[in-house]
C-alpha cells in the first residue's frame, strides 16, 4: 500500500521537490516524537497527509473556495462566475448552510469531490448541461466550492468552513462594504494565513452601493487592513455580484491563475512550509551541538571514582610492591613481612585463585552507590547534559535532560560488575620474581651450607687449612660472608626493579578498569545523549528540507 | 481607581431624613463595598479556565465605577441611551438623523468611531461631569479620534432626560474599539441595538444581545439600512430571533434603506419612529425611571451572583498558593532528609572518607598523634619534608568534600524537582515565568556557602572535642596534641552512629568507627560521647536545614509576593450578600407598597 502510494506521490510531484518536502515534513514528525509537543507533531502530520491525500487525486482540477460572511454575497459571486442559479440566495441570514460544488470537466473530479465531503446531490457538473456551445472553456478543470459564513450564530457552519478552507487550492474571500473590518474575518482567517498569501484572492463585493467617488478610498482602506493582516500580495478585486460589475475580471484572474496548473502545489507547498515553520519555531534553530570530549572525560572520570578506582589501583601498585618485594627481598626479611596485610585482600578484591568464582557474587552483593558518589555522578551527568543542550529549544533541553538520567539508576550494578569481571593482573608474581627468589633462596643455602661447614671445620680444627682457602680466606667464610651479602646486594637492586614493575601493574589495571567505567558510562549517559542530539539533528535536516 | 471612594464619602454624607434616600445610601454603601472587594480581589495564579473570571471581574470592577455606584447616587439624572452595534450598521447616521444635524461623523471607511459622542440637552450638561458615569473618559467639547476621550455635544434636538450616546463598533478589527464598546454598553440606561440585514443573524452582536437579555438591560433593536423588499422578511425573522434568546418585550425599530442627504441625515420620517418612542420616554418621568430602575436592578442583580464565582476563584487562588507552597516544601524535605540520612547511614563512610579514615588508623598517626609530642612534631617534619598534609587533615578533607557533594547535588536535584513540579501545573509555570533568573538550579553561590557551612561545622566539632576535653584533667595531655584527632574520629562516630548498618557495609563502616568510638570513650567516658555525637550530628543537622532553607526560601518568595488573603473570599461574599439584602428589603416594601404588581 505504502509503495502504490509512493509510487502515486512521484507521478504528481513529478518534476517538483514537494513530494521531498512531505518528506521532510514526515521525517521530522516521526525524529520529534516524544521530544516536542504532541498535539504540534500531530498537526504537522496531518498536513503531511492532507497534502500527501491531495496529490493523490486529480492533478487535473483546481478546487477554488468562495468564503466570506454572511450577507458579502458568496452565493451571488458564486452564481455570477457559474452563469447560473446554482446557489440561493436570499436575504434571510444565514442564507447557504452547506458547500455547493460546481464542476467545469467532470471527468476524474468524483474522488476528488469526495474528499472535499461535498455529496453528490450539492454538486453540479458544468460539461453535464447542456449550455456548452455558449461557455468559453477558460474555466475547465475548476471546481468551485460556495461555503457558508463563518460569522453567523449557527456554530455549524463556522466547522464546515474551517474544514474546507484547509482543503481547497484558491481561497477566494468575499467582503462587502459593511463587513470589510470585521475582527471576524481578519482574525481568524486572513491574519493566521498569511503564509497563503499566493493562494488567495480578496473580493470586494457589493461596490454597486457605494458611491462612485468613494469606491477608491474604500479599496484604499481594504488594502490597508490586509497589509496589516500581512497579505500584501494579496489581489483586490472590487465586483457587484449583482450589477455584474467586474465579475469577468474575476472569472479571468481565477482562470489565469488555475490555467497555470501551479495553484495545488502552490496550496500544499504553503500548507507545508507553515506545519514546517511551526516546528522549527518550537523545535529552535540553535547549532547541532556535540558532545565536548573533556565532559565526557570528567565524566568517566567521575564514574571511576565512584566504582573506587583510584583505590583499587592503589591497592594494586602497594600489594604488587608488597608481594614482589617479599619474594624479592632477603628471605628473613620476607618472613617477617608477613604480617603485613596485603591492600588487596583488605578491599575483598583478590581472594586469590579459589575466590575468582566468589567474587562476581560478593561484589554484587555490595549495596548500591553511595549517596556521595551517586551525587558527583549526578552533578556531572548534568553538567553533561547543559553542555550537550546549551543553545538548544527548550524541548530539546528537556529531552537532553531526561535521557541523561533515563539509565541512572542502573549506575551502581554495572559498575560493580563491570568492576568485579576486571581482570586486575596483580593475582601473579612476576616471572624474575620468582628467579630472585629460588636466587636469594639459593644464597640463603650457600650461606647457611658455608656456615655450617664453617662449624665443621672450627670442631675439627681444620678452619685454617691451606686447601680451604681461597683469595686468602677460608672457602666456608667465604661462602657464608658472600651469600648473605650478595643476598642483601641483590634484595636492595630488586626494590627498584620492584617499583617499576608495582607502578606498570597499577597503570595497566587503571587502564583496564577505565575501560570498562568507559563502557559503562557509554552504556548509560553519552549514547542516550548522543541519541538526543541525533534526533535534534535529524529534525533541523529534515525541517530544512521542508522549508528549503 | 479612586473615584468609588470620594463617591463614598458623597454617598454617605448625602444621608437625608428621607427614608428612600437613606436606604439609597445604604445601597451605595454597599455597592462601594462590594465595589473595593471586587478590585482587592487579586486572581495572580493561572488557572485554567481562570482568564474568563478575570475578565469578568474586571468587567464588573468597570461597570461598577462607571454605571452602577454613579447611577445609584444620582438617580434622577437624564436617561443615558447608548446606541450600539456592529461596524457599517448605520450607527452613526442614525444618532446624526435622531438628532436631526450632523453631531457625528458618519463614514464608508470601516470601523468609522473611533471615539464615542455623548448628545445631551443643554440644561442636562452638569449630569455628565467628569465625577459622574464613565469617570476614567475625558470629557472634550471637540471632534476627535482619541478613544480615551468622550466628546459632549449640548443641543436642544434632544429632549431634557434623555442623553444618546454613539459608541465605536462591538466587531470590527480594532481591539480598543471592542473594547470601548462594551464599557459603554455595561454603562447605558437603554441599548439601542443597531444591526442591518446583512448583520442581523452575526455571531458577535447576538453575544451582546444574549448578555442583555440576561441581566435584563432595556434593550431597543433598530434594523438599519434594510432594501425595501426585504424588509418584512428579515424583520419577522430577526423578531423571531429575538423571541427566541429572551428578548421578545425589546421593541424593534425598523429603518428603511433610504437616500441620505449632503448632512449625511436619513429622510426624518425614516426614523421618526425611534425618534417618537424617545421622546415620549423622556416625557414619561415614570416610565423613564422603570427603564433605569430595570437596568439598574439587573445590572446589581448580575453583579451580585457573578460575585461568588469569584469568592470561589479565589478560595481555589488561596489552596494553590498553599499547595504550591507545600510542593516546594515537600521537595526541599525531601532533599534534607536524604542529606541527613546519607551522613547518618555510613554510607558517607565508604569511599574517599573510608579510605582516608583507614589510612589515618593504618598508619598508627591516630595513636601516634595522641602518644606524644614527639610523634606529632616528627609526623609533622616528616609531611612537611614529604609535602604530604597530615593524615587527620587528609580525613577532614574528605569529609568535608563529600558533605558538600551531598549538599550541592540534592540541592540542585530539589530545585530541578520542585521547577518540574511547578512547570506541570498552570499556576505553578505562570509564577515562574515571571520570575527572575533560573530557579530549576540551585542558587550561584550555594557551593560557597556549603564550603562555609561543612567548615563551620568540623569548627564546631572541634570546639566542642576542646570544650568536653578541657574538663579532663586526666586527659589533658592527651588533649594537648590529639584534638585534630579525637575531633575526626568524632565526626566518623557521627557519620556512622545509627543502627542502619547490614552485611558488608556495617563490616567495613561500622569496624572503622568501633576504633574511633573506643578511642573518644577511653578519653571522655561513653556517656560522654555518646552525648558529644548527638550533639555534633543536631549541630549538622540544623546547618544542613538552613542552607536549605534559603534555597527554599528563592521558591516560597516567589508565592508569598503574590498570595491571596485568605479572607478575600469571604469580604466578597459578605459584601454581596449585603447587597443582596438591600434588594430583598427594598422589594419587599415595594410589593407591600403596590400589592398584586409583580416586582
Amino acid at each position: 500500500m505504502t509503495s502504490l502510494l509512493d509510487g502515486a506521490r512521484k507521478l504528481v510531484t513529478r518534476g517538483t521537490d514537494l513530494g521531498e518536502r512531505i518528506d521532510g515534513l514526515e521525517a521530522a514528525v516521526a525524529a520529534g516524537r516524544g521530544r516536542l509537543d504532541d498535539a504540534l507533531l500531530d498537526e504537522a502530520a496531518t498536513v503531511a497527509d492532507r497534502a500527501a491525500g491531495r496529490l493523490r487525486l486529480s492533478a487535473q482540477h483546481t478546487v477554488v473556495a468562495i468564503a466570506g460572511a454572511t450577507g458579502s454575497g458568496k452565493s451571488s459571486t458564486f452564481n455570477a462566475l457559474t452563469g447560473l442559479e446554482l446557489s440561493s440566495t436570499g436575504v434571510r441570514r444565514p442564507t447557504t448552510s452547506w458547500a455547493t460544488a460546481c464542476v467545469w470537466g467532470s471527468a476524474g473530479a468524483e474522488e476528488l469531490l469526495q474528499w472535499l465531503g461535498i455529496p453528490p446531490r450539492h454538486q453540479t457538473m458544468r460539461d453535464s448541461m447542456l449550455d456548452t456551445a455558449r461557455e468559453d472553456r477558460e474555466l475547465d478543470g475548476v471546481v468551485l466550492m460556495d461555503l457558508p459564513d463563518h460569522d453567523s450564530t449557527e456554530v455549524a457552519h463556522h466547522l464546515e468552513v474551517d474544514r474546507l478552507v484547509e482543503l481547497a487550492d484558491l481561497l477566494v474571500w468575499v467582503l462587502d462594504p459593511q463587513k470589510y473590518a470585521d475582527a471576524a474575518i481578519h482574525d481568524r482567517y486572513l491574519a493566521p494565513l498569511r503564509s497563503h498569501a499566493g493562494v488567495m484572492v480578496v473580493v470586494l463585493n457589493h461596490i454597486d452601493t457605494v458611491a462612485e467617488d468613494r469606491r477608491q478610498s474604500m479599496v484604499d482602506d481594504v488594502r490597508r487592513l490586509l497589509d496589516l493582516d500581512g497579505l500584501q500580495e494579496v489581489p483586490i478585486f472590487a465586483v457587484s455580484a449583482r450589477e455584474g460589475i467586474g465579475i469577468d475580471g474575476l472569472r479571468g484572474e481565477i482562470a489565469s491563475r488555475v490555467s497555470a496548473k501551479k495553484l495545488t502545489r502552490q496550496r500544499i507547498e504553503a500548507d507545508l512550509r507553515s506545519a514546517a515553520g511551526l516546528l522549527q519555531e518550537a523545535s529552535g534553530t540553535g547549532k547541532v551541538r556535540r558532545l565536548s570530549p573533556t565532559r565526557v572525560d570528567e565524566l568517566e572520570d567521575a564514574f571511576a571514582d565512584a566504582a573506587g578506582v583510584p583505590v583499587v589501583v592503589d591497592a594494586v601498585e602497594r600489594s604488587t610492591r608488597l608481594r614482589a618485594g617479599r619474594a624479592t627481598t632477603w628471605p628473613l626479611v620476607s618472613v617477617l613481612s608477613r604480617f603485613k596485610p596485603d591492600p588487596l585482600k583488605k578491599l575483598d578484591l583478590d581472594l586469590g585463585e579459589s575466590g575468582a568464582a566468589l567474587r562476581g557474587s560478593s561484589r554484587s552483593a555490595l549495596p548500591a552507590t553511595t549517596p556521595v558518589q551517586r551525587a558527583r555522578i549526578d552533578t556531572e551527568v548534568r553538567a553533561l547534559a547543559d553542555d550537550a543542550s546549551n543553545g538548544l529549544g527548550a524541548p530539546w533541553v528537556e529531552s537532553v535532560r531526561r535521557a541523561s538520567v533515563a539509565r541512572l539508576p542502573e549506575v551502581g550494578d554495572l559498575l560493580d560488575s563491570a568492576m568485579a569481571r576486571t581482570d586486575l593482573g596483580a593475582d601473579k608474581l612476576p616471572v624474575w620474581a620468582g628467579v630472585v627468589r629460588v636466587l636469594q633462596w639459593l644464597l640463603i643455602l650457600t650461606a647457611l651450607g658455608g656456615a655450617v661447614w664453617a662449624g665443621l671445620l672450627a670442631a675439627g680444627g681444620s678452619l685454617s687449612d691451606e686447601e680451604y682457602q681461597v683469595a686468602g680466606m677460608p672457602l666456608p667464610l667465604l661462602l657464608l660472608v658472600g651469600g648473605v651479602a650478595l643476598g642483601i646486594v641483590l634484595a636492595i637492586v630488586c626494590r627498584g626493579l620492584v617499583g617499576g614493575t608495582a607502578r606498570a601493574r597499577a597503570a595497566a589495571a587503571d587502564r583496564r578498569l577505565r575501560d570498562e567505567v568507559h563502557t559503562v558510562a557509554t552504556e548509560l549517559v553519552v549514547d542516550p545523549v548522543t541519541g538526543e542530539l541525533a534526533a535534534y539533528s535529524a529534525v533541523q535536516t529534515a525541517l530544512r528540507a521542508a522549508l528549503r | 481607581m479612586n473615584a468609588p471612594d470620594n463617591l463614598h464619602s458623597h454617598a454617605v454624607s448625602r444621608g437625608s431624613d428621607d427614608h428612600g434616600a437613606t436606604e439609597d445610601s445604604r445601597m451605595i454603601t454597599a455597592m462601594v463595598r462590594l465595589h473595593s472587594a471586587l478590585d482587592a480581589t487579586e486572581l495572580p495564579f493561572d488557572l485554567p479556565g481562570l482568564d474568563d473570571v478575570r475578565i469578568a471581574r474586571t468587567q464588573m470592577v468597570d461597570q461598577l465605577e462607571d454605571y452602577v455606584i454613579p447611577r445609584l447616587m444620582t438617580l434622577d439624572a437624564p436617561l443615558l441611551a447608548v446606541v450600539g452595534g456592529s461596524t457599517g450598521a448605520g450607527k452613526s447616521t442614525l444618532v446624526n438623523s435622531l438628532v436631526g444635524h450632523r453631531v457625528t461623523t458618519p463614514g464608508v471607511l470601516r470601523p468609522t468611531t473611533r471615539s464615542p459622542v455623548l448628545v445631551h440637552h443643554p440644561d442636562d450638561a452638569h449630569w455628565f461631569g467628569q465625577d459622574r458615569l464613565l469617570p476614567d473618559l475625558t470629557r472634550v467639547q471637540h471632534v476627535t479620534d482619541d478613544p480615551d476621550s468622550l466628546q459632549l455635544v449640548a443641543t436642544e434636538a434632544v429632549p431634557a432626560g434623555l442623553a444618546i450616546l454613539d459608541a465605536p463598533d462591538v466587531d470590527s478589527v480594532e481591539e480598543r474599539n471592542r473594547v470601548l464598546a462594551a464599557q459603554l454598553l455595561a454603562a447605558a440606561d437603554l441599548w439601542l441595538f443597531v444591526t442591518s440585514a446583512a448583520r442581523y443573524a452575526d455571531q458577535v452582536p447576538w453575544e451582546y444581545l444574549k448578555q442583555a437579555a440576561e441581566r435584563s438591560t432595556a434593550v431597543a433593536i433598530v434594523l438599519d439600512r434594510t432594501p425595501d423588499d426585504a424588509v418584512q422578511t428579515v424583520a419577522t425573522h430577526l423578531a423571531r430571533m429575538l423571541a427566541s434568546r429572551g428578548l421578545k418585550d425589546s421593541p424593534l425599530f425598523t429603518v428603511a434603506e433610504g437616500k441620505i442627504d449632503n448632512q449625511g441625515l436619513l429622510p426624518p420620517h425614516h426614523v421618526a419612529d425611534i425618534r417618537e418612542w424617545l421622546d415620549t420616554l423622556a416625557e414619561d418621568g415614570d416610565a423613564r425611571g422603570a427603564v433605569v430602575r430595570q437596568t439598574l436592578d439587573g445590572a446589581v442583580r448580575t453583579i451580585t451572583r457573578r460575585t461568588y464565582p469569584i469568592a470561589d476563584a479565589a478560595v481555589e487562588q488561596t489552596a494553590i498558593g498553599l499547595s504550591l507552597k507545600a510542593d516546594v516544601d515537600e521537595t526541599y524535605d525531601e532533599a534534607i532528609a536524604a542529606v541527613i540520612a546519607a551522613t547518618a547511614d555510613g554510607s558517607l563512610m565508604r569511599g574517599e572518607v573510608l579510605a582516608r579514615w583507614q589510612e589515618f588508623v593504618g598508619t598508627g598517626e591516630l595513636l601516634r598523634s595522641l602518644e606524644s609530642r614527639v610523634g606529632g612534631l616528627r609526623d609533622r617534619l616528616v609531611n612537611t619534608i614529604k609535602g604530604k598534609p597530615q593524615q587527620a587533615e587528609r580525613v577532614t578533607v574528605a569529609v568535608e568534600s563529600g558533605l558538600e557533594t551531598l549538599l550541592l547535588e540534592h540541592a540542585e536535584a530539589a530545585a530541578e524537582r520542585t521547577h518540574a513540579r511547578w512547570s506541570q501545573q498552570a499556576a505553578g509555570a505562570g509564577v515562574l515565568a515571571d520570575a527572575p533568573g533560573d530557579l530549576g538550579r540551585a542558587s550561584r553561590d550555594l557551593r560557597r556557602r556549603a564550603e562555609r557551612m561543612v567548615r563551620d561545622w568540623q569548627l564546631d566539632v572541634l570546639d566542642m572535642v576542646r570544650t568536653e576535653g578541657a574538663d579532663k584533667r586526666t586527659t589533658a595531655r592527651f588533649l594537648a596534641f590529639g584534638v585534630n584527632g579525637l575531633s575526626v574520629a568524632l565526626m566518623i562516630v557521627v557519620f556512622s552512629h545509627t543502627a542502619g548498618l547490614t552485611g558488608t557495609e556495617a563490616g567495613v563502616a561500622g569496624g572503622s568507627a568501633v576504633l574511633g568510638q573506643k578511642l573518644l570513650e577511653a578519653v571522655f567516658g561513653d556517656q560522654a560521647v555518646r552525648a558529644l555525637a548527638e550533639r555534633a550530628r543536631r549541630s549538622l543537622e540544623q546547618r544542613v536545614s538552613v542552607l536549605m532553607h534559603d534555597e527554599r526560601a528563592r521558591y516560597l518568595s516567589l508565592v508569598d509576593a503574590v498570595t491571596v488573603h485568605p479572607d478575600t473570599p469571604d469580604k466578597l461574599r459578605q459584601a454581596a450578600r449585603r447587597v443582596d439584602d438591600l434588594r430583598y428589603q427594598a422589594s419587599a416594601r415595594a410589593a407591600e407598597a403596590s400589592p398584586g404588581e409583580p416586582l
